[in-house]
């Protein structure tokens, strides 16, 4: 079936597009998540063992497996898991923060609950601006927010390709404000310095299912201090070090389930195959992305080993819609792409104490990127599909604003 | 068997594999294979997917109540219930309790205040919270403990006349019903365990009970489940949510709800004839309920015991059987809630040093009591070489 002659996807006239009344062009959504499906006979495998030791959570069988293979795998010393990367994220700043200071450094322009993990500690977020060639926080800009009350300077990974960890690291030795990585996103990533895992002194990760490797919920940090370690270890459950015996203060329950864990555990037997699916996609948007004008692919750094897993992509001065009208018409048709990282964190309403600031390379691209869909559940197929509608959107821009012009008359 | 040699005087442990005093009851493998089989056919995960969603909608009708948010686990739920009612400064809790409930409440930046308890029930009473109310108090935090419950009416009573928001942490009472109605429908929420140790377990997990239902739908954006109900404003966000795979062990566990009540209460009645004649060891009645999951069999060690309840615990604890003294230590004594002047909390004190929980639940068969009752027997015998 050649994709031109499908009109389900190169939409003949205005009306046809789902937001104007029409059919949508996918009966399935497509969405951004991951959702690795692994073997079920792997997972069940897994299972087995905490099954026949009847251990379903606290530090069971295949947590402890699990941490063993994600340090060997960042080439990190140590690894240790959360029910969440949400949880992970507030108990490595609790542990790693400077005492007796209220304030913590990050980027604006990144996951949405990111403030609120810190709220969760006391500390009161100061945003910082980003590079505006990697998307991400940079020691220059994490230089700009530090103040005397700096306790802690979080590093994040943008979704494609790496920060500059290293001179965030230098920075940090620098000022000795301690640093943390959330490299939620970077999972298989390795740069000039190293295996992302293997170089800040705390890196967070996720295990969510719409992340790399899927644990259904789940978190883990890695680092290279046995101190760190122990310490997270003991908050991750009350605080009690053997039976009976509260050893540190701060903790609470954020302990991986060994269910989880053995759905991480197959997960990481297919990772290879995972990327190579997600290689997969990113080389079809690639390829379509090249004649469509307009939208261009945000590259991967295949310098480095890379997942290729996020597909997101900059609307330049030929696009004709709006990046938030892009989205409606694309979400209507059952594409579920989403806003990059839109609003910015210092541009919503917060709850709770926070510097205000003004960003303005963040706010410049925060309007301009979007999250294109990709993952397990994707096919390249649908992603040539995807593409032939966005050309139909292009074409029909001109129509659509008139179209819409008349509706409104 | 034959108990010859205690364990703590050089003998063999009489259990060769331990019993430990949680539930661990666990859906049989052809059930959970079934259940995961399904879930990786709908690759649904988390999120707030259709097994989750049934087990609220069940937990409901289970509790009796308009609204439950399941969250991945009780401590979690805490705290995100104390964010849901907004409270600041104090919140006002027994001290007889496990650690999960101050840390919940100085997570959210509050300050825990401790009550003391009844000798006689174990819990808070309006006297108790009267005696430790201070300026700048915003909420009571109840706790039920044993399968037994406080008195939930009084103490509402008691928060309303001062003013005070009230809420439960219940993680110990699934299935526990008062002469007033069932543990879950009470003050402004009910947070609930679903740990493998509790009756009903996800792995991990707990849930929240509501009849309100703004108090439901700022949990629901509290635990950022997506799609759950409409966008309200809360102060932050965190992640609690409970994924398929916790909810499908739940959705078991609550099918094996009456079965596995009725094994405990099975044991109990054991352990009741087998302790009865056991000089300075008391059984705990059941306070407060019309019916229990009878998930835990707490006992008291007195003086006239013989031998101190700690030396008790290790001689048992040799032997396999795991008793846990509860709590120890006291959350007033832990680092963190310590102030000055002391707490003075003597009931609690007093509680924390006699009693022990023995154990109950899936490891446990009914001979197992009448071994471990022969042991407590033994060890009071041989208190002089042991002491």
């Amino acid at each position: 079936m050649s994709i031109e002659n499908d009109t389900a996807f190169h939409k003949q006239s205005v009306d046809a597009f789902a937001l104007l009344g029409g059919q949508p062009a996918f009966s399935t959504p497509l969405g951004t998540s991951g959702l690795a499906r692994p073997d079920v006979e792997a997972f069940l495998s897994y299972s087995k063992r905490f099954f026949d030791a009847k251990q379903y959570t606290n530090n069971g069988p295949l947590v402890r497996e699990l941490e063993k293979r994600l340090a060997a795998f960042h080439d990190a010393e140590h690894c240790v898991t959360f029910c969440s990367g949400f949880w992970a994220l507030v108990m490595a700043i609790e542990t790693l923060k400077l005492a007796n200071k209220s304030e913590i450094v990050m980027p604006s322009l990144t996951y949405r609950r990111l403030a609120d993990v810190a709220a969760w500690t006391g500390l009161r977020p100061r945003f910082c601006d980003v590079d505006p060639k990697t998307l991400a926080i940079s020691p220059e800009t994490a230089r700009e927010a530090i103040t005397d009350e700096t306790a802690l300077i979080v590093g994040v990974h943008p979704i494609v390709n790496c920060c500059d960890a290293a001179g965030l690291i230098k920075l940090s030795e620098e000022t000795g404000i301690p640093l943390l990585i959330d490299a939620v996103e970077s999972v298989y990533e390795e740069t000039e310095h190293g295996r992302v895992g293997s170089m800040a002194p705390i890196e967070v990760f996720s295990l969510h299912a719409s992340k790399l490797i899927n644990g259904a919920e789940g978190g883990y940090i890695t680092t290279s201090n046995s101190d760190l370690r122990d310490k997270l270890r003991l908050i991750r459950g009350f605080g009690f070090q053997g039976q009976d015996n509260v050893v540190v203060g701060g903790g609470t329950n954020a302990k991986l389930n060994e269910i989880h864990a053995a759905l991480a555990l197959a997960n990481l037997d297919s990772l290879e195959q995972f990327v190579a699916h997600n290689q997969n996609i990113y080389r079809t948007y690639e390829k379509e992305l090249e004649v469509l004008p307009g939208m261009k692919l945000l590259a991967f750094d295949e310098r480095f080993k890379t997942s290729y897993k996020n597909i997101v992509v900059e609307l330049t001065e030929d696009w004709p819609l709006s990046r938030d009208r892009t989205i409606e018409f694309l979400n209507s048709e059952n594409v579920l792409a989403r806003p990059y990282y839109s609003p910015a964190l210092h541009q919503k309403p917060m709850r709770y104490p926070h510097f205000p600031a003004s960003l303005k390379t963040t706010e410049k691209l925060c309007s301009k990127f979007i999250l294109m869909p990709s993952g397990f559940m994707v096919n390249p197929n649908q992603i040539r599909n995807l593409i032939s509608l966005l050309r139909s959107l292009f074409d029909a821009a001109d129509q659509i604003s008139e179209y819409q012009e008349r509706a409104h008359q | 068997m034959s108990v010859k040699h205690l364990a703590c005087l050089g003998g063999e442990p009489a259990f060769a594999d331990p019993l430990p005093v949680g539930q661990l009851y666990f859906p049989d493998w052809e059930r959970y294979e079934v259940a995961m089989r399904g879930i990786f056919e709908r690759q649904y995960y988390t999120n707030h997917g259709p097994l989750a969603r049934q087990l609220e909608a069940r937990l409901e009708v289970f509790l009796g109540v308009k609204h439950v948010v399941c969250v991945t686990n009780a401590t979690i739920g805490l705290m995100m219930a104390a964010e849901a009612l907004e409270l600041s400064g104090k919140v006002l809790t027994p001290a007889m309790t496990f650690l999960a409930t101050p840390l919940s409440v100085a997570r959210c930046g509050l300050e825990p205040v401790f009550c003391d308890v009844d000798p006689v029930t174990h819990h808070m009473t309006p006297a108790t919270l009267e005696a430790a109310l201070e300026p700048g108090v915003s909420a009571v935090l109840g706790v039920h403990l044993w399968g037994s419950a406080a008195d939930t009416i009084e103490v509402q009573k008691w928060a309303e006349k001062n003013a005070l928001k009230c809420y439960w942490d219940s993680a110990q009472s699934m299935g526990c019903e008062t002469a007033k109605g069932l543990i879950g429908g009470f003050g402004e929420l009910e947070v609930f365990s679903l740990h493998a140790t509790k009756i009903i377990s996800a792995g991990e997990g707990g849930c929240v009970a509501t009849n309100d239902p703004d108090i439901a739908a700022r949990l629901r954006n509290i635990r950022s489940s997506y799609g759950a109900g409409p966008a309200v404003s809360v102060v932050k966000t965190s992640n609690g949510r409970m994924s398929e795979f916790q909810a499908a062990i739940a959705l078991l566990s609550l099918d094996d709800f009456e079965m596995n009540k009725a094994n405990n209460i099975a044991l109990r009645e054991v352990y009741m004839s087998e302790l009865c004649d056991i000089e300075g060891i008391t059984l705990e009645p059941l306070h407060g309920v019309i019916a229990s999951n009878a998930q835990s069999i707490v006992v008291r060690v007195g003086e006239d015991f013989g031998v101190s309840r700690n030396l008790l615990k290790d001689a048992l604890s040799a032997e396999n059987v795991l008793a846990r003294r509860y709590f120890w230590p006291g959350v007033h004594k832990v680092e963190q809630f310590m102030r000055q002047p002391q707490w003075n909390l003597p009931q609690t004190d007093q509680l924390n040093e006699d009693v022990l929980a023995l154990p109950i639940g899936s490891r446990v068969k009914g001979e197992d009591v009448g071994t471990i009752a022969k042991l407590i027997r033994e060890i009071q015998r041989n208190g002089a070489q042991i002491g």
